[in-house]
């Protein structure tokens, strides 16, 4: 299900203006990271996806829906959105049925939503603790949960609002399963991050932003190149890219597996 | 965080910039005069000829007669139509229909009672509006009121509006997982239920959070501490409030005077 950003101009009733004219297309099946400095509008630009927020002006668009003529329940159907903080999202006594919410809601059949719920519990590892209350788990657990929570729901796209933000090494990696997973049954994956290295090994495309505007978008190879631009937002390349960059390497590398081809190869 | 609770409207003006004292001491000394002072109709003078010109100087003339208006009307016309026409003991009939008959001891009475809720009202109105309640709270307690009752009351007034946002985050997760919360009438009721455990919930978390916050910051040390906010106060207007204190005490007395003859 392919997303047209048209243009899209928005300003909170206080008068901030958030999104000074964005233009983005993601086609289906995207892997798509969105970077920039906090306040750069990356929030405010996905929760438009969902319907969250109604542009003030220009077009959002998911599939055929033109989101200012759908309520967001209906939107739900096509748009999965993850929290950045799981507490703001998960208000059920039980990890089960917190992730059977979502696709209760949505009105899926019984069997369905059994199979749904089966699969988000197995692929973020809460098989062992869907019956606790998800305020007893850790706050990295708690993640799981709201991921578990709209994986269940099925949609064609799934955003992400900061996945990795207060995880470790343990949880990140099964994040990163989780968007191979996604991708791999050719669903869009968006996740907004600070956490370049992350986003340099599990995405393909990267869009990056400053002051309520896209000042780069493209493969993740192209955009980690433009080190000045990339500063100019506050954001780093990959370690693994200035590694390189330090030892003399030619081309610009952005995954450890890269690096270790290209070090071979020289 | 707008704090919609709160009447508070920032401007710049000669009575925002006026001690938060001077002016709970002026709230307090204008509801004495109301309701002990002399003459039927001091109190409706006491609005017109200083509350009003008050919050015009205050710039909040628009929002104070607003305001007050739309609190007291319809109290008044209850009171008006109550009072004048079952008050106990009046005599003097102005006009009669049907069963009912307004007496003018009725109105008179109605017409006190109201213009002294209208005083009161207003002038609590007059410092609310120009003061913001952190401000108040702070010259309170840098004056001596214990700490722990500005923050019961300060946090109080934070609370609703710190639900009200929770409220309207939940309610957006709920939304974006499929519920619709709009439409008629037991979708709203429906889709507030799983609302109200989350958000008791979080509030009392916020509550524990807080407090071991203030805590950590030496909130109960029994030591006279220090204020951060400088809160402008001068001489004058320490004089102002004697002149208040002392005005409120001759009404006072004048009452006593009077009940005693
Ligand atoms: N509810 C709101 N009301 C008013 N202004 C807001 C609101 N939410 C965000 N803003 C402002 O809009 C701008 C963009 O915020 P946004 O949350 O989209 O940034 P972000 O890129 O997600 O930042 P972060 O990395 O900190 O999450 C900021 O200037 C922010 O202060
Ligand atoms: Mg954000």
């Amino acid at each position: 299900m392919n997303i047209e950003i048209k243009e899209l101009v928005f300003a909170y009733p206080n008068g901030v203006l958030a999104l000074e004219g964005v233009t983005v297309g993601i086609p289906t099946g995207s892997l798509v990271a969105i970077v920039g400095q906090n306040g750069a509008g990356k929030t405010t630009l996905v929760k438009h996806l969902n319907g969250l927020l109604r542009p003030t002006s220009g077009l959002v668009q998911i599939g055929d829906w033109d989101t200012r003529q759908r309520s967001v329940a209906e939107l739900a159907n096509r748009i999965g959105f993850i929290f950045q903080n799981p507490d703001d999202q998960l208000f059920c006594r039980t990890v089960k049925e917190e992730v059977q919410f979502g696709p209760r809601s949505l009105g899926f059949e019984n069997d369905r939503i059994e199979t749904l719920v089966e699969a988000a519990l197995e692929l973020t590892e809460l098989h062992e603790k869907a019956s606790q209350n998800p305020y007893d788990l850790s706050p990295a657990w708690r993640k799981m949960v709201a991921l578990a929570s709209i994986l269940a729901m099925d949609t064609p796209i799934v955003v992400m609002d900061e996945p990795t933000t207060g995880q470790d090494a343990v949880s990140i990696e099964r994040i990163s399963r989780i968007v191979q997973s996604l991708h791999g049954s050719g669903k869009t994956v968006i996740a907004i991050t600070h956490d370049i290295d992350f986003c340099a090994e599990n995405f393909e495309r990267m869009i990056v932003m400053r002051q309520g505007m896209v000042v780069l978008d493209g493969p993740i190879q192209e955009v980690v190149a433009e080190r000045e631009m990339l500063a100019s937002t506050y954001v780093e390349q990959p370690q693994i890219t200035r590694l390189a960059k330090r030892l003399g390497f030619s081309t610009i590398v952005y995954k450890p597996d890269d690096f270790i081809r290209v070090l071979h190869d020289s | 965080m707008p704090d919609r609770l709160s009447f508070f409207i920032p401007r710049e003006s000669r009575v925002h910039s006026l001690n938060p004292l001077t002016k709970l001491a002026l709230a307090f000394s204008l509801i004495i005069l109301a309701f002990f002072g002399p003459g039927l109709f001091l109190p409706v003078a006491l609005y017109f000829f200083v509350l009003v010109p008050l919050s015009l100087l205050g710039k909040v003339g628009k929002e104070f007669l607003q305001t007050s208006f739309r609190l007291l009307l319809p109290l008044f016309a209850f009171l008006f139509v109550m009072q004048s026409l079952f008050y106990p003991g009046g005599e003097t009939v102005i006009f009669s229909f049907w069963i009912f008959s307004a007496t003018s001891e009725g109105v008179v009475f109605a017409f006190r009672t109201a213009t002294r809720i209208l005083v009161m009202v207003s002038s609590f109105l007059l410092l609310l509006l120009t003061t913001h309640p952190s401000t108040l709270m702070n010259d309170l307690s840098r004056r001596g009121v214990p700490a722990s009752l500005s923050y019961i009351i300060t946090s109080t007034l934070q609370i609703i509006p710190q639900m009200q946002a929770r409220a309207v985050t939940i309610q957006d997760a709920q939304r974006s997982r499929g519920l619709d919360t709009g439409g008629n009438l037991i979708n709203r009721i429906r889709s507030l239920l799983p609302l109200v455990g989350p958000l008791v919930f979080s509030s009392l978390v916020d509550v524990e959070e807080r407090a071991i916050a203030i805590e950590a910051r030496a909130f109960t040390l029994p030591v006279k501490k220090t204020s951060l906010i400088d809160i402008p106060d001068s001489r004058g207007e320490a004089v102002l409030r004697w002149v208040m204190a002392a005005l409120s005490l001759m009404t006072i007395g004048y009452r006593i005077w009077l009940s005693l003859n």
